[in-house]
């Protein structure tokens, strides 16, 4: 049996919108695919996926760049956000109990500023991962 | 010229806000689905009563100055806000409350949530 983690989710981001710094202070990231309308280009980092296998759970690591962020609870509209729309609502708040459907939640702290270029995974643990496939 | 109607979108289950009394015109025809996996029912409901244009949000063009509506499928953070800060008819079909760094433009007489298509009425 492999240890090695499994990525749920790979995606490179495209375009990082004007506003995005400003939710950053609120400790609050938001991804678009980049299809999104552009209305919303504005608030969100946009993101090309190339695996999309599934939404984050906790105990999942968020990696931003090189930065990395442990998953502690996760909304009921999370996974068909991310799957469907590319759209992810980072949350640096330390709840272990998603306050809204949509959050993600991380440990309080600073959340990196992603570039272009720059990847956006989520991976899983290979332990949690038993009983799947 | 285009006849439009009117509905009243109340608040579902464990919503918020509303209601809101939505007219499209021929400068705001758009009842838009900015939503996952394609036209939203609720969308398309609205669409049907009132004769506005139902658009996907996310396969073509709905700029905010063209919509009647905004049908959302937002989980609180983003969508949420973006629609009513541009004063724009927002319809959740997420039972979501005002919150995040735009909860300052989410008010009751821009914004509605917890809405099923049967939350629709003709007036």
């Amino acid at each position: 049996m492999s240890t090695a983690p499994t990525t749920v989710y790979e995606s490179t981001v495209t375009a990082v919108g004007a506003q995005v710094t400003a939710f950053l202070e609120h400790g609050i990231l938001i991804f678009f695919a980049d299809e999104a309308p552009p209305e919303l280009h504005d608030i969100s980092v946009l993101h090309r996926a190339t695996v999309a296998d599934d939404g984050p759970r906790p105990g999942d690591t968020v990696h931003l760049g090189a930065a990395t962020l442990e998953v502690l609870a996760v909304g009921e509209v999370v996974r068909d956000n991310l799957l469907n729309l590319g759209h992810l609502d980072l949350k640096a708040d330390g709840l272990t109990e998603a306050k809204l459907p949509g959050d993600v939640c991380v440990p309080k702290g600073e959340i990196a500023l992603l570039a272009v270029g720059d990847s956006f995974r989520i991976t899983r643990p290979a332990s949690t991962d038993t009983g799947q496939d | 010229m285009s006849e439009y109607k009117s509905v009243v979108v109340t608040k579902g289950r464990g919503g918020w806000g509303g209601p809101l009394t939505i007219t499209p015109t021929d400068e705001r025809p758009l009842v838009a689905s900015i939503t996952g996996g394609g036209i939203h029912p609720v969308a398309q409901r609205i669409a049907d009563l009132t004769g506005g244009e139902v658009v996907d949000g996310f396969r073509s063009s709905a700029p905010f100055d063209k919509l009647a509506v905004a049908v959302i499928d937002c989980g609180g953070t983003a969508r949420v806000g973006v629609y009513p800060m541009k004063k724009v008819m927002t319809v959740d079909v997420h039972a979501t409350s005002p919150a995040g760094p735009l909860a300052q433009f989410i008010t009751e007489q821009l914004f509605v949530s917890g809405v099923k298509p049967e939350d629709v009425t003709e007036t």
